[in-house]
């Protein structure tokens, strides 16, 4: 029953088979299946920490980026409505200056075409005045021829000078 | 001795009245059927390396089955959605990994698929009894021995790789040099005790099932395999493998 004998060492060559078909088969697999598990863990974990990174830095850049705009923006409308204001000024100035020559050369032409009337007045007056007198001084025309004379002279100078007028 | 005195006394006294008296129809039977038992017989001969006794031809069985299971449980391993029986493997695995590491240290972790081998068959082996109807093999003095001896030479082994040979030789004197003798008695000592722990729990717990299956074959027996084959066995697997471990442990500060 107690003995020892060659059994032992078939036992110890038994023991390192199974060892050596135990680590092949079973134990070496399964230890680099958690370890590869592990590995894959880490990774994941490392890759959300440095998406989580990437996404901070990009929301900081964006809201910069955002109120640089604002500030654009409010910047643009302002130059837009100087730019605006200053053309407004301008059209309304050259405008007036427009309608100010406008005014001046038609009082001008007014005032020209008045010469031009009184002028041919004048000498439509003196015209008549000089033929009235021709008649009075050649003809031999009674108190009454006269009177008519005068009044018709008076009337055409009347209507002349009515007309220059108008 | 009557035989109703027989079964009122315990089955270890029992055991010792047969062998001194061997007297009597009945107690002569018992010891023949009991001495068959915990003999373990040479299974063939074969012509050059002698006899092959039960435990070895058990121990290839045992094997036989260990890596069949393996190379069963172990197909289609995933690292992304393991299935159930993946799933236990890892747990199983994972756990004597984090005992050993927990003993021996990370940085010795080559040692822990030896150990996980050794536990395993242990397990087996101690456990096969009840499970399959083997005598266990750890109950023949030349496999526990055997045990032992790998434990005693990885302890070594593992000492002398750590810190190197001097360092292995100069431990003895320490810290006084009258110890050294004890220390140098320890290398055997560590080993022969371990051997003799699991060999005398496995014998006992035989024994002592054999002679209860003996006289009360009907019942009883069933709680007490539990014990001795089931919880005993296991227990002796875990205590033989954690005190390699520690032993080591111990060699490599």
């Amino acid at each position: 029953m107690i003995s020892i004998d060659l059994n032992l060492v078939w036992t110890i060559i038994n023991l390192v088979v199974l060892y050596l078909l135990l680590k092949h088969f079973l134990i070496g697999p399964v230890m680099n299946i958690m370890e590869q598990r592990k590995l894959m863990i880490e990774e994941g974990f490392r890759n959300a920490q440095t998406a989580q990174d990437d996404a901070n830095r990009l929301k900081q850049e964006y809201e910069t980026a955002l109120s640089g705009a604002k500030q654009e923006s409010v910047q643009l409308i302002e130059d837009a409505r100087k730019s605006a204001k200053a053309e407004y000024d301008r059209i309304i100035i050259e405008a007036g200056e427009k309608a100010d020559t406008m005014l001046e050369s038609a009082k001008e032409s007014v005032r020209v075409e008045r010469e031009q009337t009184m002028k041919e007045l004048k000498s439509q007056i003196a015209g008549l005045a000089a033929a009235s007198a021709a008649k009075i001084i050649s003809g031999n025309a009674d108190e009454k021829e006269s009177q008519d004379l005068y009044d018709q002279f008076l009337k055409e100078a009347g209507e002349n000078d009515g007309n220059a007028d108008k | 001795m009557p035989k109703s005195a027989a079964h009122t006394v315990s089955a270890r006294q029992v055991y010792i009245d047969n062998q001194t008296e061997k007297g009597g129809s009945n107690t002569g039977n018992l010891t023949e059927t009991l001495m068959e038992e915990l003999n373990c017989e040479t299974v063939f001969t074969l012509p050059v390396i002698g006899g092959i006794s039960e435990s070895v031809v058990v121990t290839w069985i045992l094997m036989a089955v260990l890596v069949l299971l393996s190379v069963i449980l172990v197909r289609n391993l995933k690292v992304e959605n393991p299935g159930k029986v993946q799933l236990a493997l890892e747990a199983g695995i994972g756990w004597a990994q984090d005992f050993f590491e927990g003993i021996i240290g990370k940085e010795n972790r080559r040692y822990v698929p030896y150990l996980i081998t050794v536990l395993l068959y242990l397990a087996a082996a101690n456990t096969v009894a009840p499970l399959l109807g083997f005598k266990p093999p750890t109950k023949d003095l030349n496999v526990t021995a055997a045990l032992a001896i790998m434990s005693m030479c990885l302890i070594e082994f593992s000492g002398i790789r750590k810190n190197g040979v001097k360092h292995w030789v100069k431990h003895f004197a320490q810290p006084v040099p009258v110890v050294a003798p004890i220390m140098i008695l320890e290398i055997v000592i560590r080993p022969l005790s371990l051997c003799m722990r699991l060999f005398g729990n496995m014998l006992a717990g035989f024994v002592v099932l054999e002679l209860l299956k003996f006289f009360v074959p009907l019942l009883i027996p069933i709680p007490v395999s539990f014990y001795f084959d089931i919880f005993d066995g296991l227990l002796q697997a875990y205590v033989f493998v954690f005190l390699t471990a520690l032993f080591m442990t111990e060699e490599m500060e």
